[in-house]
């Protein structure tokens, strides 16, 4: 397939990918707040740090209370960042490579983006944005669903799957980082009042709750959950399963011997790490380097097989 | 309850669908009777319907002027024009005749130039034709095709007769929209293609990777067939995805694209360079390949124009295929059915004045008011002169322009294309419509069942091309069996 396909693609898949996470965690968010008490150290603000946009966002906002933050987030096209922009960068994506995919997967996305530009006005209020948010989420599962079941598992996909799965860990670890303000040692005893219901909260964020008790682990405590979220082989949004996926696509690919090291170092440090001893500093420094590792990568992948390449 | 008929109102014009405000034609009663039975807000619900589905599906077009928003939606009317079976077929037989004389003559005119040297044309008109590629004389595609995609555009006069108004044999497009506005209507009307007998549309693409496959170099047993778009910004993109989507083809731009020094074209790709042997390019002969042409493309590729010399890919369609392309050659096409094909034209061309032709050219000036000027080598409906719509300060400036450069436009008698009803604000009025058929030749020839039915929107106008305020509708050859 052509280097510039592949580059639309992965592109495509990881915008989406952005798209449905920044949905789910900002549905998560708005749920914990309501259920928090005044008082307890998690803000608006804790939103802003996990996706990195605390500077960003001062730029356009002043306070970061409910509706700044939101709007920021989500609705703000003049945050490259928000919800809106990434479902645009996806459009744009899809729209430039139609002849790849199912009409219904072009559509799928088209109908979201029109949705979205139908309502940014409902995004205002909270009962409005839960909608959006819902309807964003369901439309990012249709188009998946649309991918398996009717493109081949061919390159094409596999470039899809690949920035999905990049995205996805990478995400991962944004929302774990949370946990560095949950756990910090000066935190009020409310707020570990709280703790329960804020890792309840991470998990759910990362729809991983029914999955981990499953797992056997009845009662929810910050190690199990770290562990989980970050070791687990089976979780489809743990770190270690998006980092065996994203292995397994690019061995599937032509010239991909060189891009293997780097995920192997990435995988063997993250399995050597004792979580449940973890400090927060140190927790917050794992994070920080797996997403310098899933940099790398990027990298690579760009180097081998998109336009710039050649 | 009233009719949508009952304000309905035919000119002087002839309408596809009512012979009279009271009667239907024959062809078009079944869905005349069936739109008497609507009310005004059942039609606008099927409009809605439509709006919506074109929004969904993504069907646009870009306009060069807008900016910030690329894509616009494709303007849409829902009600269908009918063209009856019979008189189809003999259209069907009078395009493909018209296409193969024109690909005879462009084999000769790079070739022997027998049809100049028989007196038949002025060398003069093809030594000054700015489509006459002289990098191009002396190549000889497969099957002597070079014009392998062509979109002719007819138009239908007071008396009921469809002329050929021109022929596009450079980069036509609207062959997407007419296969998505079928679509359309099946969600539309669907009880009433369920009840008539309405020719096919979309088998279109199978004859186009079928003769796309029979054009390629020989030596290859599955070509790789690439479509070259000018990128995501140009107005047709949607319609280049289309295609490359529906024939399974890549979609390449430029910078994908590469000539080696074994003079083949590859692409880029994820495996490294990959071959191509065929290209349905839809960039203008000017921007293909900036070694030959215009030294400032961004959106050729280098040596492209070698490779083709050298056998190595074809090009669909050919360089060169638009010296044909041109309304003062376009003059001639009876004579190269007469001369090549030893036939009589099936159909008629529009009576045309040539002002390069002193005599010619004193006609058209004292007759400017009546006549449509138009510059021989623009598309798109661009810098032309509709004589009877036009001010007097418009008709000067273009008598000056005319003067200057006299081989460079011709002179037609304003047609008063036919009408087709419409909706308007919720209610059907007559607009003026024509019809762009597509046309294919390569070891075989296939014409579409219709074509891309194009309507001038705003009342009284006979300018119908999108750029400029005009819609499409779907249309309908319909097999009435009588």
């Amino acid at each position: 397939m052509l280097s510039r396909s592949a580059e639309r693609l992965y592109w495509l898949a990881r915008y989406l990918e952005r798209t449905e996470n920044t949905a789910r965690l900002l549905s998560v968010y708005m749920n914990l707040m309501f259920d928090m008490p005044m008082g307890v150290e998690v803000s608006w603000r804790n939103l802003l740090t996990i996706f990195g946009a605390e500077q960003a966002f001062l730029k356009l906002y002043e306070i970061p209370n409910e509706q700044n933050t939101m709007s920021f987030l989500l609705t703000d096209t003049a945050n490259p960042g928000s919800l809106f922009s990434c479902l645009n960068a996806a459009r744009e994506n899809i729209r430039t490579s139609r002849e790849l995919m199912p009409d219904e997967a072009w559509q799928q996305v088209n109908e979201m983006y029109l949705f979205a530009k139908n309502n940014v006005d409902t995004a205002a209020n909270r009962r409005g944005r839960v909608l959006i948010l819902n309807e964003i989420m369901r439309g990012c599962q249709c188009f998946t669903g649309f991918l398996s079941g009717a493109m081949s598992h061919d390159d094409a996909l596999r470039f899809i799957r690949l920035g999905r799965s990049i995205e996805r860990a990478d995400m991962t670890t944004r929302i774990l980082d949370i946990a560095s303000v949950i756990l910090a040692d000066d935190r009020s005893d409310k707020t570990r009042q709280y703790e329960n219901a804020m890792w309840m909260n991470v998990l759910k964020s990362l729809s991983a709750l029914l999955m981990y008790r499953k797992h056997g682990r009845h009662r929810i405590r910050s190690g199990d959950v770290l562990d989980y979220l970050l070791k687990d082989p089976d979780f489809p949004r743990s770190v270690v399963h998006c980092i065996n996926e994203v292995e397994a696509y690019i061995k599937r690919l032509p010239r991909s011997e060189v891009l293997t090291d780097n995920l192997a170092t990435l995988l063997s440090s993250l399995m050597a790490t004792d979580i449940y001893h973890i400090t927060p500093v140190q927790l917050h420094k794992l994070l920080d380097d797996i997403q310098v590792r899933l940099g790398v990568t990027h990298n690579q992948i760009a180097s081998t097989w998109f336009l710039a390449a050649h | 309850m009233a009719s949508l008929w009952d304000n309905y109102m035919v000119t002087e014009a002839y309408d596809e669908m009512r012979c009279s405000e009271n009667q239907a034609r024959p062809s078009s009663s079944r869905l005349s009777s069936y739109l008497g039975t609507l009310d005004r807000e059942a039609l606008d619900v099927r409009k809605t319907a439509a709006d919506l589905a074109i929004m969904e599906m993504g069907i646009t077009f870009t306009v060069y002027s807008d900016e910030g928003n690329i894509d616009r939606a494709w303007p849409f009317d829902i009600i269908p024009r009918i063209i009856e079976y019979r008189e189809w077929l003999r259209v069907e037989e009078g395009l493909k005749q018209r296409l193969k004389a024109l690909n005879c003559f462009i084999n000769d005119i790079y070739n022997e130039q027998l049809f100049i040297k028989e007196g038949l044309i002025p060398a003069s008109i093809i030594s000054s034709s700015t489509n006459f590629l002289k990098e191009c004389v002396g190549m000889q595609p497969r099957f002597g095709t070079w014009a392998n995609i062509c979109g002719s555009d007819l138009v239908r006069d007071k008396d009921g007769t469809l002329y050929v108004l021109e022929d596009n044999l450079r980069v036509p497009s609207g062959v997407s929209y007419m296969i998505e506005n079928r679509v359309i209507t099946k969600k539309v009307f669907p009880e009433l293609l369920q009840d008539l007998d309405v020719l096919p549309v979309d088998d279109y693409s199978a004859h186009l990777l079928e003769m796309l496959v029979s054009i390629a170099p020989e030596h290859s047993d599955i070509p790789r067939i690439a479509v070259l778009t000018p990128g995501i910004y140009n107005s047709a993109y949607f319609e280049h995805a289309f295609l490359a989507q529906q024939i399974g083809a890549e979609l390449v731009e430029g910078a994908d694209l590469l000539v080696q020094d074994d003079d083949c074209v590859y692409m880029r790709t994820i495996n490294g360079m990959e071959k191509v042997d065929v290209i349905y390019r839809r960039i203008d002969d000017q921007f293909l390949d900036p070694e030959v042409f215009r030294k400032d493309s961004m959106l050729g590729v280098r040596g492209l124009l070698r490779a083709w010399k050298a056998g190595n890919v074809s090009l669909a369609n050919a360089p060169g295929s638009g010296v044909a392309d041109d309304k003062v050659v376009y003059t001639y096409v009876p004579e190269m059915i007469r001369y090549y094909l030893n036939e009589e034209p099936i159909l008629p061309n529009v009576p045309t004045y040539l002002c390069s032709d002193p005599e010619q050219l004193v006609y058209v000036l004292a007759h400017l008011d009546e006549l449509v000027v138009k510059p021989a080598n623009e598309s798109g409906g661009y810098g032309m002169l509709v004589g009877p719509h036009a001010t007097k300060k418009e008709i000067e400036e273009f008598r000056k322009i005319i003067k200057d450069q006299p081989r460079n436009y011709i002179g037609q008698p304003t047609l008063a294309l036919s009408t087709c009803p419409t909706l308007c604000d919720n209610h059907l009025e007559p607009r003026h419509i024509d019809l762009r058929p597509f046309i294919l030749q390569g070891e075989n020839s296939f014409v579409t069942a219709g074509g891309l039915t194009r309507v001038a929107l705003k009342k009284g106008s006979l300018v119908v091309n999108s750029s400029q305020g005009g819609g499409s509708k779907d249309t309908w050859i319909i097999n009435t069996g009588t």
